[in-house]
């Protein structure tokens, strides 16, 4: 299971813009865990499937599918687990003398060291630079074998957020909401006017106008119900 | 409970939403959630209730037993109120003794209740000085997602309404309905974004201010009151939602007596 | 299990005090999402039975002694709310309930993959709104759901059911009376899709024969409640 314990776009069923049947390459079938899934023969263990004795075994509740002899679940919900090169939103809850400690909604809380941080502070000063409460958009630089994770906020576009509304998706759903090749993210940023800013851990910040956050915001709860109603579509 | 960290982001853009008169769910300032209230749910109990409101699901469950009044009340049955909040309801709610934020639930509850004199606890006693009937109202949270106080009095007064004395099983005489005088109702207010709002979902009281709690009963006598929290407010706003409550609170009345007109 | 007073659990046509025959399983209904706020929940209601669990996690493993370095421990609390059963429950500490949490995480901990998440905690929470005999066994399932709904991976979920037995004949999946006044009780937990067993317990009298039949009686009712179960997380209710 190593290197696959994640749902992410890009080892699902489905590229980045396939959220649904259409992705897939054979009608999707819908399997609980412990399901057998058939003969492992020619075909690879994709997210929430393992190969054990030859045969295929389901290990999450979701939409089964093959996709180029991979079989893989596009489950009802998955926690996020941080990969080097994220782009994550996080908020600071708290700090010592040269380090932030960020909650990026993964298990455990990433680590921001000052050096890595968008400014240098005078000692002392670490929280005049990020404070308790505050939110940023960071990339993960490493992760260790637990999933705790070192973030750096030296890049392009990295910084802290000081305006707008941070919403919280479901990971495996940023797949539906980007699309294919980033049309729907493009639509949506268009139609509401907003910067919109998908983080790979399900966090979505929106910033722009106060009517075209409320739209943006209507958007992705429209979105969210869409997904909930075709999770149950399918052979039953 | 965990005491979760509040985001300044969030704080920020409920006082934008606030200065627009707009909530972040669309909801208008004191329009409540959608507000389910089911009775005589739970077979094992003498009187139940279980009432959703948004994704707050609670339910309320009232048992009687045998007591020995006390000295210095020898014509008295009693009335007691337990709130828990175990860690099913919430991330935040830890495994543990009960914590100040649940127990001042259960207690805040319990006031409004018992202060209407909706229950008459000398009409308990059944041998002076030495049997009287204790009521026990259980308060269970199944699902936090705010404002649990106004559910868990919802409910709690729901269930004692519809609660009957099991007198058969205690060799007691015949089974009888709890009398239950008044109904009690309480409606909440949370400071979000500088203003205060009826019902506030868990994403408002995270990121909100003070809360005020009110319990009125019938014809708008007030049996209750509490403020909870960090926050300064005027009388001014205190009035405000002062005559929301009295709307709120008649309606909600209504609920309960369509629910139990339906038994 | 006391004497059986005039309590007559199956008359002398095979008919059992809630009208089934000896090898009937209770009526069984599960629905899934019924903790809004929860990773993963479900609901099952089997005979009287009311049983809520849910899931939250994985999470970082606090308090610091309880976390393993390899994998995740599964923390599990079973309780019963005090107005379950005819007698109201104090809320508070219990021995019972203590030893139920551990057996339920020690079977379900055999089936979750938990080297995925070192360090971490997953959090079990089963509260029993109503009790009717075999509310462990209940609880055992209605989490196997609960984990299932919340996505965490598992190789198989886990069937718990107490077949026993009254008046000297082995039933399946005993009732309240039976369980107050019978002879035997014996509650396992079964992995449906290739019979193994995680969760084992008995307590009474069965001759080699009986022993053997009320086993074979919970390893058939489990396919009955499986299929419940993937009907649940499959068709749900959210």
């Amino acid at each position: 299971m190593k290197g696959r314990s994640v749902a992410r776009p890009d080892n699902m069923s489905g590229d980045k813009g396939a959220g649904g049947p259409r992705g897939s390459r054979q009608a999707p079938l819908l399997v609980a865990p412990g399901d057998d899934l058939g003969d492992s023969g020619g075909l690879e263990a994709g997210h929430g499937v393992l190969a054990i004795n030859g045969r295929l075994r389901a290990l999450k509740q979701g939409r089964m599918s093959n996709r180029d002899g991979t079989v893989s679940i596009e489950p009802r919900r998955t926690a996020y687990v941080p990969r080097p090169s994220d782009l994550v939103i996080g908020y600071i809850e708290g700090c010592t003398s040269n380090i932030w400690f960020i909650d990026i909604g993964a298990p455990f809380n990433a680590i921001l060291p000052m050096s890595l941080g968008p400014s240098k502070a005078e000692f002392g000063g670490i929280r005049k630079v990020l404070d308790i409460g505050d939110a940023i958009l960071c990339r993960v630089q490493e992760v260790e074998e637990n999933h705790s994770s070192v973030v750096t906020m030296k890049g392009m576009g990295l910084r802290a957020i000081r305006a707008g509304s941070v919403e919280d998706i479901d990971p495996h759903l940023l797949g539906r909401l980007i699309g294919r090749g980033g049309n729907n993210l493009r639509q949506l940023k268009e139609d509401t006017e907003c910067r919109v800013v998908a983080g790979d851990n399900g966090r979505v910040w929106l910033d722009g106008d106060l009517s075209g956050i409320v739209e943006a915001r209507d958007r992705l709860n429209a979105l969210l119900t869409e997904a909930k109603v075709e999770e149950y579509r399918g052979d039953a | 409970m965990a005491i979760p960290l509040v985001p300044k982001l969030l704080r920020a853009h409920l006082a934008e939403l606030a200065a627009e008169d707009q909530r972040h769910d669309g909801r208008g300032r004191f329009v409540g959630r959608d507000t389910e209230l089911e009775i005589n749910c739970l077979p094992r109990a003498e009187g139940s209730a279980k009432v959703r409101m948004g994704d707050t699901i609670v339910y309320a469950g009232v048992k009687f037993q045998i007591m020995t009044p006390y000295p210095d009340r020898p014509n008295q049955g009693g009335l007691m109120c337990s709130a828990e909040v175990r860690p099913v309801a919430g991330r935040n709610w830890e495994p543990g003794p009960p914590s100040p934020q649940s127990i001042e639930l259960g207690r805040v509850v319990d006031r409004g209740i018992r202060e209407s004199g909706c229950i008459n606890t000398e009409d308990l006693c059944l041998i002076p000085g030495e049997k009287a009937w204790q009521v026990i109202l259980d308060l269970f949270a199944v699902s936090d997602d705010g404002n649990l106080f106004d559910a868990f009095a919802l409910a709690g007064i729901a269930a004692l309404k519809s609660a009957v004395i099991p007198a058969e099983r205690f060799g007691i005489g015949e089974d009888q309905p709890l009398d239950v005088a008044k109904t009690p109702v309480m409606c909440s207010y949370h400071k979000v974004g500088g203003r205060f709002v009826y019902d506030a979902d868990k994403r408002e009281e995270l990121g909100g201010d003070e809360r005020i709690h009110i319990t009125l009963g019938d014809d708008d006598h007030v049996h209750s009151l509490q403020k909870g929290l960090k926050g300064i407010f005027t009388a001014a706003e205190f009035a405000e939602i002062m005559d929301q409550a009295r709307l709120r609170c008649a309606e909600l009345r209504d609920l309960i007596d369509e629910k139990l007109e339906g038994v | 299990m006391g004497g059986y007073g005039d309590v007559q659990c199956i008359d002398e046509n095979g008919i059992r005090l809630d009208g089934r025959t000896k090898d009937e399983v209770r009526p069984v209904h599960i629905e899934t999402g019924v903790v809004p706020v929860a990773d993963g929940s479900a609901r099952m209601t089997w005979g009287l039975n009311d049983v809520i669990a849910a899931v939250y996690g994985p999470m970082e493993a606090h308090p610091r002694k309880i976390q393993r370095q390899d994998r995740a421990v599964l923390d599990v609390r079973y309780n019963m709310a005090p107005f379950s059963t005819t007698d109201r429950i104090r809320p508070g500490f219990n021995r019972r309930s203590r030893e139920i949490s551990k057996v339920t995480a020690e079977a379900l901990e055999s089936v979750v993959l938990t080297e995925l998440y070192p360090r971490s905690k997953i959090r079990v929470e089963i509260e029993i709104i109503c009790a009717e005999a075999g509310t462990r066994c209940a609880g055992i399932t209605a989490a196997s759901v609960a984990l299932a709904h919340a996505g965490i991976p598992m190789s198989d979920m886990v069937v718990s059911v107490a077949s026993g037995k009254v008046h000297d004949i082995v039933v399946c999946d005993l009732n309240k009376e039976e369980d107050n006044y019978g002879e035997a009780d014996l509650p396992m937990g079964i992995l449906p899709n290739s019979g193994e067993l995680v969760f084992l317990q008995m307590d009474g009298d069965l001759s080699p024969d009986q022993f053997q039949e009320a086993w074979d009686y919970n390893m058939k009712a489990t396919q009955v409640i499986h299929a419940e179960m993937v009907r649940a997380l499959k068709g749900g209710d959210e």
